[in-house]
Parts: C-alpha cells; sequence; structure tokens
C-alpha cells in the first residue's frame, strides 16, 4: 500500500517538481551567461579607464622629460603638480574594482591633468583613434 | 530648522522709491538705467537682458551685463547712474557673471564662451590684460576672494577652478575640482577666511578650502530639492544663504569642531547644518539672494518678478533663527528677476536685473521697530 502513494504522490506533484527543476535550470544558464556578460562590460569599461590614465601617464613621463632641464623658478611649480599626477596615478588601485574612493580619485587625476595642461599651456585635445576624434573617453 | 515666518502684524513693509513708469515706447526693448523717475536709454547696440549686477567695494562702480555680449560699467555720478564705457570686444558668446577685485581696479568676466576675462580699469577705460581659458563650456560664475589674490570660476563642465594671481597680474591654476556631478551656477567665497562655496544644478552645495598645496572638497550641504542658484554668506561668514529653484532660501550655519551645541564634525572640519527655511513665499524659482554686508538684511530675486526682503528678527535663537519678510514688491520688473545686489557702502540701496532688459535701483528702509 505505501509503495501506490508514493507513484500517486509523483504523479501528483510531477507538474511542481518540473516547474522546480526547469527554473533550477534557468537560474544556473543564466547565472552563466550573466558573469559572461558581466565580465565583457567590466573589461570593456576597465579598459577605458586604463586607457584614459594610460594616456595621462604617457603625458606626463613625456612632460617629465622635457622638463627635466629647466631650472627656472617658474617650472617648479610645474614639475611640482606634474610629480604630484604621477603620484596619484602610481596610487590608484588598479586591481581592485570595489575600491570604495574609485570615482573619487578618478576625479583627482582628471582634475590635476586639467590643472597641470592649463599650467603648461596645452590643449588636452589628443587624437586616440582615427575613428575618435578630440579626448574623450 | 527654523520656523517659517510670516509678516509680523502691525509692520508696514518698508517704503519704497517710486518708480517710474515705463518710458520706452510700447515694444521696443531698450537697456536702461533709472532711479527715482529717471529713464536712461542706453547706447546703441541693445541689450536684450540683464543678467547681473555687481557693485564694487566702495560703492561708486556698478557693472551690468547682458545677453549680447557686452558689458557695461556705470559710475555713479549724484544722483543719477552714466554709462561710462561699453565692453564689446571680449567676448563671443553671452557674459553671465561680473565680479570687481576687492581692489577695485579689476574686473572680472565669465562667458559662455568657456573663457574668463581680467579687465584692468584704466579712469573710464578697461583693457582685457588676460584671458582665462580651461573650461571645456560655459563659465557660469566667477568670484574674487577678499583677500584679492584668489579667483574662482564654474562651468557647465561641472568643474569649478581656483586660480591665484601674483603681482605681476600673472594668473595660475592652483586646482580643478570635479566634485559636483551636474552643471555648477555659482560661486562666492567666504568674506574672511579661505573657504569656497559652489552652487549646482545637482541641488547641493558644495565647500572647499586649501589642504597642502590642493584644494579639497570638505563639506557637502543637501537638502534643497532641486537646483541651486546662488549663495551668498551672512557679514561674520558664520552662516550661508542658498537660494533654489526649489522656492526656498535656506540658512545654514557653520559648527566648529567641539562646538558648545554638539553638533557632531568628521575630523577638523566644521560641520554645516540647515538651521532655517523660507519656504512659502516665493511662488517661482529663486535665482539670486544677496545678503547686505552693512544691515544683514537679506534679498531675494525671483521668478514671479518680484523682489523680496528679509530680516531676522532680533529675539530669535541663533541656533534656530526665525525671518520675517519686510518687504515684497510684486511686479518689481516686468520678467524674472535675474540679480540683486546691495551697495557695500550706502545702506538700504539695492540694485535688480532683469530678463526685461532693464537695471532698478530701489532704496529699502526697515521697518519701524526692528
Amino acid at each position: 500500500m505505501a509503495g501506490s502513494q508514493d507513484m500517486f504522490d509523483a504523479i501528483v506533484m510531477a507538474d511542481e517538481r518540473f516547474h522546480g527543476e526547469g527554473y533550477q535550470e534557468g537560474y544556473e544558464e543564466g547565472s552563466t551567461l550573466g558573469i559572461i556578460e558581466g565580465r565583457q562590460h567590466g573589461t570593456l569599461h576597465g579598459a577605458k579607464i586604463g586607457s584614459e590614465i594610460g594616456c595621462y601617464q604617457g603625458f606626463a613621463f613625456a612632460w617629465r622629460c622635457l622638463l627635466h632641464n629647466c631650472a627656472a623658478e617658474k617650472d617648479s611649480k610645474k614639475m611640482k603638480v606634474l610629480e604630484s599626477l604621477i603620484g596619484l596615478i602610481e596610487k590608484f588601485p588598479y586591481d581592485d574594482p570595489t575600491y570604495d574612493k574609485l570615482h573619487e580619485d578618478l576625479d583627482r587625476i582628471r582634475g590635476k591633468f586639467k590643472q597641470l595642461c592649463s599650467l603648461l599651456n596645452v590643449q588636452p585635445d589628443f587624437k586616440i583613434s582615427v575613428e575618435r576624434s578630440g579626448l574623450s573617453f | 530648522t527654523g520656523r517659517l515666518a510670516a509678516p509680523r502684524p502691525g509692520y508696514a513693509p518698508a517704503a519704497w522709491a517710486e518708480r517710474c513708469l515705463p518710458g520706452s515706447s510700447a515694444g521696443a526693448r531698450r537697456a536702461a538705467l533709472r532711479l527715482r523717475g529717471r529713464t536712461y536709454p542706453a547706447p546703441p547696440a541693445v541689450a536684450p537682458r540683464s543678467l547681473l549686477v555687481a557693485a564694487d567695494l566702495r560703492g561708486a562702480h556698478r557693472a551690468c551685463l547682458s545677453r549680447g555680449g557686452e558689458q557695461r560699467a556705470g559710475f555713479a555720478a549724484g544722483d543719477s547712474w552714466i554709462c561710462k564705457s561699453v565692453l564689446s570686444e571680449g567676448h563671443q558668446r553671452t557674459v553671465r557673471k561680473v565680479a570687481w577685485s576687492p581692489c577695485g581696479n579689476y574686473l572680472a568676466s565669465a562667458s559662455f564662451d568657456a573663457t574668463t576675462c581680467i579687465w584692468k580699469k584704466n579712469q573710464d577705460d578697461f583693457e582685457c590684460v588676460t584671458t582665462l581659458e580651461g573650461h571645456e563650456n560655459e563659465v557660469k560664475s566667477v568670484a574674487w576672494a577678499p583677500s584679492g589674490n584668489l579667483l574662482a570660476t564654474c562651468s557647465r563642465d561641472k568643474s569649478v577652478w581656483v586660480w591665484e594671481v601674483d603681482e605681476e597680474d600673472e594668473y595660475e591654476c592652483v586646482s580643478v575640482l570635479n566634485s559636483h556631478t551636474q552643471d555648477v551656477k555659482h560661486v562666492v567665497w567666504h568674506p574672511n577666511q579661505e573657504l569656497l562655496a559652489s552652487a549646482s544644478y545637482d541641488d547641493t552645495v558644495k565647500l572647499y578650502r586649501e589642504e597642502e598645496d590642493d584644494w579639497v572638497c570638505c563639506a557637502t550641504l543637501e537638502g534643497h530639492e532641486s537646483t541651486v542658484w546662488s549663495l551668498a554668506f551672512d557679514p561674520s561668514g558664520q552662516r550661508l544663504a542658498s537660494c533654489s529653484d526649489d522656492r526656498t532660501v535656506r540658512i545654514w550655519r557653520q559648527y566648529p569642531p567641539g562646538n558648545e551645541q554638539g553638533v557632531a564634525c568628521s575630523g577638523s572640519d566644521p560641520s554645516w547644518k540647515c538651521i532655517c527655511t523660507l519656504s512659502g513665499f516665493h511662488s517661482r524659482t529663486i535665482y539670486d539672494v544677496a545678503w547686505c554686508q552693512l544691515t544683514g538684511a537679506l534679498a531675494t530675486a525671483c521668478g514671479d518678478d518680484a523682489i523680496r526682503v528679509f530680516e531676522e528678527d532680533p529675539s530669535s535663537d541663533p541656533q534656530q533663527p526665525t525671518f520675517s519678510l519686510t518687504a515684497h514688491l510684486p511686479q518689481a520688473h516686468s520678467q524674472d528677476v535675474n540679480c540683486v545686489a546691495w551697495n557695500p557702502k550706502e545702506r538700504g540701496l539695492l540694485a535688480s536685473c532683469s530678463d526685461d532688459g532693464e537695471v532698478a535701483f530701489w532704496k529699502y528702509q526697515r521697518p519701524e521697530g526692528l
């Protein structure tokens, strides 16, 4: 008698059981796809930020070489801001996307770069690639 | 927060000078300066919209500017105002704000063409000595620090720039602050500390100070529900008034660390708390607020064409002050009032300008018993 009750149980609950199994399968597949999409998005976004900061760093290194031999008093202020920018870039945690002050520090770097351009009397209007004009990240 | 203050019974509103009737012909829009019934037509090259008036510290000079991209400097001569010069060569687009330097010899003009010009006064003539570039788009405001060697500009590009000027009139950018998340509308310096305040479309007011060769944001004042258009410090610098698109004026107070009211502070920075909100008085956006350095009266410029003056009740608690509306002039202009400014030397003299293209001067008298 116990055996036949199990069998009816299996038939009666079949609908719910299939529903549950289907949901599980879908959830797992969705999670996997979500992770892939998230990784792609993160890669893109991270690359953008990296590219922007890399640009500032290259700019700063180049100017550091150019100003290296200048001993004028005016240039000491430029060197100070230059070193400050390089310092900010080097301190930036590139491997921690959950860093809570990420955007704040990024804004500081951007601000420092703009200030440096103003002191050097350079217009920040570089051409990064053929398709894009101007400095847009 | 403070209580709402209704005009006290028994006070007559302040006496206002009689405003003259419009003298220009119907349909014609002319920028005019008027005082006590006399209208002075502007020189040719009409200015369709007056955006700003600024008085220099000696009270004698006023500069106003217009959408046409020109600036006019008017000088007082007895009882009348005469346009002494028109500066039309500096900017390619709207001049949004002008500011006199503390010494009175320089005028800074902020423009939608993304530049700020510095003009040096030479008797009645002005010469552009420098053009400050760097902002990506429209510069919305410019302000001189009371010390005279710092200048702040802000722009639609969401940044606030601090500039330093040396004895040889050389300007150098000291800091670029990217704290706001939207268009920055106004910057103003504290009257006696090196503290800068900015107001933005992002509904906040931010304060900045210098820290180790750089400027940092040391406080964010939240509370307004819409764009904050303008700011004004009180004569002592302990309080800040802000006006907004949400039709309120808020008064904020500074509480230094270790204050006796027990307001918590983080680190060595003072905290700012909103101690009073003036709501229900304005029916439209409030574009400007001005705090008289001589009398402590607060004037507002509103999109409902009116000018209002508020005074603090002398018996109110300094931590929870109440302000009463002591003067309300509806139809002060025929369109939005954009700016109000108190004369720093003459008590009760208030200037205002409007979208209707006019600059008006008013005499405010405090109600009896205040």
